[in-house]
C-alpha cells in the first residue's frame, strides 16, 4: 500500500510545484515577441459606454501596433498597495496617479525616466510647461499629464441666493469669503465655509491657502537643499483666518475633521455654502453623490496679497521595473489614450459623444494640458455634446489666466501634509490653540522630514 | 474550597517558546527505543504540513521583518543595510512619545471600561431565568458586524452638534451637545466606547461559558449560609472565574496596545494627534511615506514590548490563576 501511494504523492507534489511556478511567471513578454503592458485607467464595468470606448480603443491600438498587447486595469491608484504590488511584480506597467504622488515616486526611484520616448511624440512640445515642470527633473521626464486642475472656490448657488448673495459674483478675497460664510451660516443655519483636515487634506489645504497669501511651504536654501518656510506671515494669517471663522464667527460648522469624500457628500446634500477644492475634478464626484448641477458654482481661489493658486493634475507614469520594450509601448499608449483626445479634435468629438450618451459630464472647463489654442480647438469640436452648465464655471475659468500655478512641495509632500494636519486640526478644534507654538513645532518637524528625505 | 474547577489550558505559550513536554504517562522502558523513534518520526511527518504553513506564512515573514528593520528599501532595487539608522530616525520622531502615551491611555481606558462591563453583563445574564438565548444573541450581535462598518456607524452616531445621534439622545436628559471626535480630550474616550461596544460580546460569551462551569453546590452552600446576591458574586463567582478573567485581561491588554481600526477609520489620529497610536504610526511610515525600514523597526519594538508585557504578566499571575 505504502509503496504504491508514495509515487502518486511524489507526482502530485511535482505537479503542484510546477503549476505554482507557472502561476508565478509574469506575462511580461510573450514568446512571439509581443509586448504585454498592463495599464491603469480602464473605466469600471458599471460605466458601460466609457468601457466600450476603452475596449474599442484597445482593439484599434493593437491593430495599429500588432506587437503590443494592452491589458486594462480598473483598479484605481492606491498608495497603500502600490509598493507591495511593485515588490511582488504585479504593479501595472502604466500608473495613473494624482500629481501629489510623483515627487515621492521619483525620489524613491519607483518610476521610469521616459524622456527618450516622450520627446519623440508629435504633441510633446505643445504640452503645457506649467504642468510639465512637475514631471521633469533636469533632463529626465517621468510622466505625461492626462488632465489638470487648479484650486478654486466651490460654492452652492442656491445657498448664496437664500443668504441674499449674488450667485454670479462669488467672493475673491479671504476677507470676503469670511463675510459671506458668516452671512450664509447666520441666515441659513448651514455651514458657511466647509473645511477638511484629515488624511493629509488639512496640510494640502493649508498649502493652497498659504500660496494664495504669497507664502511657501518649503524653499531651497543656499545649498540647494529644501527647508521649511511656513513659519511666516502667510501661513500664520491662514491659521488666524480659520481661528476667527471657527470660533468668532462660528461659520465653519461642527464637523471639521472630515476628508474630501465627506465634504463632497455634505456639499452635494446642500449643507455647505463654500469650500476650496479643484472645481473641474470635483464636478463628476458631485454628480455621483447626487448633487444638483444647478447649484454648482465655481469661483476663483480666494486671495490675499498674491495671485497664485495650487495646481494639480492626473498624470501617467511608467513602473520602474518595466523593460525597454514595455516602456516604449506604455508611452505609445499614453499618447493614444490620454494625449490624443486633448490634441486631435476628431478623437475628442468621439469621446464626447460616448460620454454624453452615458450621462457623463462633457465640457467641464479645465486647465489645458496643451496650449491655449489647442484647448480652444478641442472645445469647439465637442461643443455639440456639452452637457455641463459651463457658465457656472465662468468666475473660475476667468481666474485661470491671471493666477500663477504653484506646485505642491517637491520633496516629501505627503509627509509634510501629514505633519501639517495636526496644526490645522488644533486650530479648528481648540479655541485656545497657540498658533505661534504650533507653527514652530511643525516647522522643526518638517525640517527633520526634509533632512531625512534629502539624505 | 482551594482548587478552582475553572482551569486554564495554562501556561499560555509565547511565540517561539517550546511547549513543555508532558510527563510520560507510562513508566519508562515499556516501549522499545526503536519504536519510540519511529513514533516520533511519524509525528513529525504529521506535523510537517502545519510546520511548513507556519514557517512559510508566519515565521519566515517575521524573521524577514526583523532583517528589514535594519535595511532601507524602495522595493525596486536590492535593500541596503543601514544598521541602526531606522531606529535612530524613529527615536528622532517627536510623534513617537505622543503615540506611545496615546496607546497606553487607550489601553488604560479600555481596561477601566472594557474589563468590568462584560463581566457585569455576563453575571446578570447568567441570573436570567428566561430569555437567556435572546440576550446572548443580542450581546454577541455587535461582534458579527464587520469592524469597519460598526466603526463607521459610530462615526455617524458621534456627529457633533445637536443633530448627532448620541448628542440627541443625551439631549433628552439635558446633557451636551458634546464635540466627541472633534475634541482632543473626548476623542480617545469615544474610541474606547466604540471598541468596548464591538468587543464586549466575545468576552460576555466566554464569561458565560465559565459561569456555567461553576458548581451550583457552591451557590447552594452560600445560600444556606445566608449570603446575599452580592456576597455570592464576590465570594463564589469571581474567585471561580479568576483564571478566565486573568486570560481575558491579558488578551485585552495585547489587543488594546495594537489598536488601529478605530483611530484609522474615525479620526485618522486627530484632532491634533490626540488619537495617533503606535500602529497608526507604523501604517503611516509604511504605506503613506513608503519608509518600510522605519515601519518595520517600530513593529519589531512593539512586538518585543508585547512579549515582555505578556511574560511579566504571566509570571506575576501564575500563582493567582492556579491557586
Amino acid at each position: 500500500m505504502r509503496t504504491r501511494i508514495r509515487p502518486i504523492i511524489g507526482a502530485a507534489a511535482a505537479l503542484a510545484i510546477a503549476a505554482g511556478l507557472a502561476g508565478c511567471a509574469t506575462p511580461a513578454a510573450e514568446d512571439d515577441g509581443v509586448v504585454v503592458i498592463t495599464v491603469m485607467g480602464m473605466p469600471a464595468a458599471t460605466n458601460t459606454a466609457a468601457l466600450e470606448l476603452f475596449q474599442q480603443q484597445v482593439a484599434e491600438f493593437e491593430k495599429a501596433n500588432p506587437d503590443i498587447r494592452v491589458v486594462g486595469s480598473d483598479v484605481p491608484w492606491d498608495a497603500k498597495t502600490f509598493a507591495a504590488r511593485l515588490a511582488g511584480g504585479s504593479a501595472p506597467t502604466l500608473l495613473r496617479v494624482p500629481l501629489t504622488e510623483p515627487p515621492s515616486l521619483i525620489e524613491r526611484g519607483q518610476v521610469a525616466d521616459i524622456a527618450d520616448e516622450a520627446s519623440a511624440l508629435e504633441s510633446f512640445d505643445e504640452l503645457n510647461p506649467r504642468i510639465m515642470e512637475f514631471l521633469e527633473r533636469d533632463d529626465a521626464v517621468y510622466g505625461l499629464p492626462e488632465k489638470s486642475y487648479a484650486f478654486g472656490l466651490v460654492y452652492n448657488r442656491d445657498l448664496f441666493e437664500q443668504a441674499g448673495l449674488d450667485p454670479d459674483a462669488p467672493p475673491t478675497t479671504w476677507d470676503e469669503v469670511r463675510e459671506y460664510a458668516k452671512q450664509i451660516s447666520d441666515t441659513t443655519g448651514k455651514t458657511g465655509f466647509g473645511e477638511i483636515s484629515t488624511n493629509n487634506s488639512g496640510g494640502w489645504h493649508l498649502t493652497g491657502y498659504t500660496y494664495s497669501r504669497g507664502g511657501a511651504i518649503i524653499e531651497p536654501g543656499s545649498d540647494g537643499r529644501y527647508v521649511a518656510a511656513f513659519d511666516d506671515a502667510p501661513t500664520r494669517d491662514a491659521l488666524e483666518w480659520w481661528k476667527e471663522a471657527r470660533w468668532t464667527d462660528d461659520s465653519l460648522g461642527d464637523d471639521v475633521l472630515g476628508k474630501q469624500e465627506d465634504m463632497v457628500a455634505a456639499f452635494a446634500a446642500g449643507n455647505v455654502g463654500m469650500w476650496v477644492s479643484a472645481p473641474p475634478d470635483l464636478y463628476a464626484q458631485f454628480l455621483v453623490a447626487g448633487g444638483d448641477p444647478d447649484i454648482y458654482g465655481a469661483g476663483a481661489m480666494p486671495q490675499d496679497g498674491a495671485d497664485a493658486t495650487l495646481a494639480g493634475a492626473t498624470v501617467l507614469m511608467v513602473n520602474a521595473k518595466a523593460g525597454d520594450a514595455e516602456r516604449e509601448a506604455a508611452v505609445k499608449w499614453m499618447e493614444y489614450r490620454a494625449l490624443r483626445p486633448n490634441y486631435d479634435p476628431e478623437v475628442a468629438a468621439q469621446y464626447a459623444e460616448v460620454s454624453a450618451e452615458d450621462g457623463l459630464p462633457v465640457g467641464v472647463p479645465a486647465l489645458p494640458i496643451f496650449t491655449e489654442e489647442r484647448y480652444q480647438m478641442i472645445q469647439d469640436a465637442i461643443a455639440e455634446w456639452v452637457n455641463v452648465p459651463v457658465e457656472q464655471f465662468d468666475p473660475y475659468v476667468a481666474s485661470l489666466d491671471t493666477f500663477d500655478y504653484v506646485p505642491e512641495p517637491l520633496v516629501a509632500s505627503q509627509e509634510i501634509y501629514a505633519a501639517l494636519d495636526p496644526v490645522v486640526q488644533a486650530v479648528l478644534t481648540d479655541p485656545d490653540a497657540d498658533i505661534e507654538a504650533l507653527l514652530a513645532d511643525a516647522e522643526a518637524r518638517v525640517n527633520t522630514i526634509l533632512e531625512q528625505a534629502q539624505g | 474550597m482551594t482548587s478552582a474547577p475553572v482551569r486554564l489550558p495554562a501556561p499560555v505559550l509565547q511565540a517561539g517558546e517550546a511547549p513543555v513536554t508532558p510527563a510520560p504517562a507510562t513508566p519508562r522502558g515499556r516501549r522499545a527505543p526503536g519504536m519510540r523513534r519511529r513514533a516520533s518520526i511519524a509525528g513529525l511527518v504529521f506535523l510537517l504540513p502545519a510546520l511548513l504553513c507556519f514557517g512559510w506564512f508566519a515565521w519566515w515573514p517575521i524573521g524577514q521583518s526583523v532583517v528589514l528593520a535594519f535595511q532601507q528599501t524602495n522595493l525596486v532595487e536590492p535593500a541596503e543595510w543601514v544598521g541602526w539608522r531606522n531606529f535612530e530616525q524613529l527615536f528622532a520622531d517627536p510623534l513617537l512619545p505622543t503615540a506611545v502615551l496615546n496607546t497606553l491611555w487607550f489601553t488604560v481606558l479600555s481596561l477601566l471600561i472594557g474589563l468590568p462591563l462584560p463581566l457585569f453583563v455576563a453575571v446578570l445574564m447568567s441570573e436570567l431565568r428566561r430569555g437567556g438565548t435572546l440576550a446572548r444573541v443580542l450581546a454577541y450581535l455587535p461582534v458579527v458586524i464587520p469592524p469597519v462598518v460598526s466603526v463607521l456607524l459610530w462615526k455617524v452616531f458621534f456627529a457633533p452638534g445637536e443633530n448627532g445621534v448620541v448628542n440627541a439622545a443625551l439631549g433628552l436628559v439635558g446633557l451636551g451637545p458634546f464635540p466627541w471626535l472633534q475634541s482632543p480630550e473626548l476623542a480617545m474616550p469615544s474610541l474606547v466606547i466604540v471598541a468596548t461596544w464591538s468587543g464586549a460580546g466575545t468576552a460576555i460569551l466566554i464569561y458565560l461559558a465559565a459561569l456555567a462551569g461553576v458548581s451550583t453546590e457552591l451557590y447552594e452552600a452560600a445560600e444556606l449560609d445566608g449570603a446575599s446576591v452580592w456576597r455570592r458574586i464576590w465570594h463564589v463567582t469571581l474567585p471561580q472565574l479568576r483564571g478566565v478573567i486573568l486570560v481575558l485581561l491579558l488578551l485585552q491588554v495585547i489587543g488594546a496596545l495594537q489598536v488601529f481600526t478605530e483611530p484609522y477609520v474615525m479620526t485618522d489620529g486627530g484632532p491634533a494627534n490626540a488619537t495617533v497610536t503606535v500602529l497608526l504610526m507604523i501604517y503611516r511610515y509604511a504605506f503613506l511615506f513608503g519608509n518600510y525600514g522605519v515601519a518595520t523597526a517600530l513593529s519589531v519594538l512593539l512586538a518585543i514590548a508585547l512579549v515582555i508585557v505578556s511574560a511579566v504578566y504571566l509570571r506575576l499571575t501564575r500563582s493567582w490563576s492556579t491557586s
